[in-house]
């Protein structure tokens, strides 16, 4: 079912969703992901990122617009169809901000073997799998461990590697490098690299501008007001400053030079050169 | 730049006001450390390279020798046929390799627990019977309709219910104890679940031992974050007020990633049924197994007769 590399996997036309007896979290939403893109949904916390990846994975549905996954509505029925539901669920894997809640099972080994169970393979390709993908990600000691014992680097991994098993063609990914240590990030931006260059479309959701250049080839930019402001390349999004503000994605710093009190935009990805009036250029 | 208040700089002190004592919080952290301790030994990370034999018979046999022999525990009248299911119990724990840091919390336990539980029992003003030890004399007579006790006193007769009873909890608790000691909990709630406990019951048993843990982690760090604010010992009535509200805090935790974890399955193609990687399968051993439970629970009820 998973579409060649190019075509459109998920259309969102003007989605509006919100939660129960709350403001819209998303307001009039439109974009596409293509095959084989790697896109960055950004925006301040709050913005709607994480929703828009539920909608994404056919776990919440929009209040008005529509989410369709290779021209196929996302919608209940739909996903209780078979064999669109089971196999939509094989190909999107969705890895959530929290490792605790994505790991329910009492042993790494039946983590990894939920999804593929649950697609009713047989034992021997599901023991297979899970040895080749622990293999992958380099966690095979981890096998018979609980996941409540592991480091939040191990949890994400096993996480990861929870949806890898099933072989998906799309990854979503809710702030995937949160609460991670440097090696930790590095590892996983290495393999999700790694992913991306095997065909796999790759749609992360973050406000941590330094993970662009890794992470995206494509930026959607979500305002505080629930909105799109800006779709493109990470290089074009990224220079925009202005932009950057208004959607409290950078924020104004002011700091001190001798007696001097300077202020400026401020963002942690893209250094800025400027000169003090005592003559000095530096970067920050 | 924000200017900020003058109070806030180092070594600032809001003028009057009285030296709070310091604050010791014991109570709570024990228990939630005790509490801790206790789930750590409950969720075992793997088998060891020890793993006895028992381990490897099939959850169900397991399940199914083990609930019989506790319903025959608890038809036994006989002080000598409950002592003889205990040692016997205790025997295969040992055999199969239960740790003792397992063992030994319930046999220490279970025991004192049910006694304290059983003291009225051993009342002659309970259970009747002539008098070992007379604790004290009342001067008799009547309130109302009944007639009070000349005499308040241990009795032989008491003694020894209480005395079945502990030895029955005790013997109970050590069978559940060596059926969880060497079954997997997920082979476990496997087991369940084909001997047909309903589905839902299953996943609540499955969901509370895995997360268990994180809502205790949840838990210690409310603590922790309130002690780290601490100034002042509040007293134990305030404390256990605090307590109360951090289970209202813990709960609307709990909720919040029970929606995540329902998200999480259901994005991974759960719908409903919990299906088992390498399902059990009855093999020879296992119907020995279930044959060896079913005569020694027959021996115990005849030996149990005989002796009435």
């Amino acid at each position: 079912m998973s579409g060649p590399s190019g075509e459109t996997v998920f259309a969102v036309e003007g989605v509006r969703f919100a939660y129960p007896g709350q403001p819209p979290c998303l307001d009039g939403v439109s974009f596409e992901v293509r095959g084989g893109e790697r896109l960055a949904l950004v925006g301040a916390n709050g913005s709607g990122k994480s929703t828009l990846l539920h909608l994404l994975d056919g776990l919440y549905f929009p209040g008005e617009g529509r989410v369709a996954y290779l021209g196929r509505p996302l919608t209940e029925d739909a996903l209780e169809e078979t064999p669109f539901g089971p196999r939509f669920r094989q190909e999107v894997g969705f890895l959530f901000q929290s490792s605790d809640a994505q790991l329910f099972c009492p042993m790494v080994e039946d983590e990894l073997a939920f999804g593929p169970l649950q697609m009713g393979w047989t034992q021997d390709e599901v023991l297979r799998r899970i040895e080749d993908t622990l293999a992958l990600l380099e966690i095979s000691r981890l096998r018979g461990r609980s996941p409540a014992g592991l480091s939040a680097g191990e949890k994400k991994r096993v996480a990861l590697a929870s949806l890898l098993v099933l072989s998906p063609s799309v990854l979503l990914l809710d702030e995937p490098t949160a609460g991670l240590d440097p090696r930790s990030q590095s590892l996983l931006l290495e393999i999700l690299e790694a992913l991306h260059a095997r065909g796999l479309t790759l749609v992360t959701a973050t406000h941590d501008l330094t993970l662009l250049p890794h992470l995206a080839d494509r930026v959607i930019v979500l305002s505080e007001e629930h909105r799109l402001v800006a779709d493109g390349a990470p290089e074009r999004v990224l220079a925009d400053t202005d932009l950057l503000l208004a959607v409290n994605l950078i924020h104004a710093h002011s700091h001190r030079h001798g007696r001097l009190v300077h202020s400026h935009p401020h963002q942690h990805v893209v250094a800025h050169e400027h000169v003090h009036d005592h003559g000095h250029t530096h970067e920050d | 730049m924000t200017a900020l208040p003058e109070w806030l700089r180092p070594g600032a002190r809001p003028s009057g006001g009285v030296s709070p004592r310091p604050a010791a919080h014991r109570l709570l952290r024990r228990t939630l450390g005790a509490m801790g301790r206790s789930l750590a030994l409950l969720v075992r990370e793997d088998d060891g390279p020890n793993a006895g034999a028992l381990r490897a018979a099939d959850p169900r046999a397991k399940l199914l020798a083990a609930v019989g022999l506790i319903v025959v525990a608890t038809f036994l009248r006989g002080m000598l046929p409950l002592a003889v299911c205990l040692g016997l119990t205790l025997a295969l724990s040992v055999a199969a390799r239960v740790p003792g840091r397992r063992l030994l919390p319930v046999l220490i336990a279970v025991p004192l627990a049910s006694a304290a539980l059983m003291l009225p029992a051993t009342l002659n003003v309970v259970s009747g019977g002539s008098p070992l030890l007379v604790l004290w004399r009342t001067a008799g007579g009547a309130l109302g309709p009944w007639r009070l006790p000349e005499i308040v006193a241990i009795t032989g007769d008491g003694l020894l219910v209480a005395g079945r009873m502990v030895l029955r909890t005790t013997a109970c608790a050590a069978l559940a104890l060596l059926l969880a000691a060497t079954t997997r909990p997920q082979q476990l709630l496997g087991g369940l679940r084909s001997l047909g406990v309903p589905q839902a019951f299953v996943m609540v048993l499955a969901m509370a031992e895995r997360y268990l843990a994180v809502l205790l982690r949840s838990a210690q760090e409310l603590h922790l974050a309130r002690l780290a604010r601490s100034v002042a010992a509040i007293g134990v009535r305030r404390e256990e007020a605090w307590a109360a509200a951090g289970v209202g805090a813990v709960f609307r935790r709990t909720r919040a990633l029970a929606d995540e974890v329902t998200l999480a399955m259901v994005s991974r193609g759960f719908t409903g049924e919990v299906r088992l990687l390498r399902p059990a399968r009855w093999q020879r051993k296992d119907w020995l197994l279930m044959a060896v439970a079913a005569a020694v629970g027959a021996a115990l009820l005849i030996l149990d007769r005989r002796l009435a």
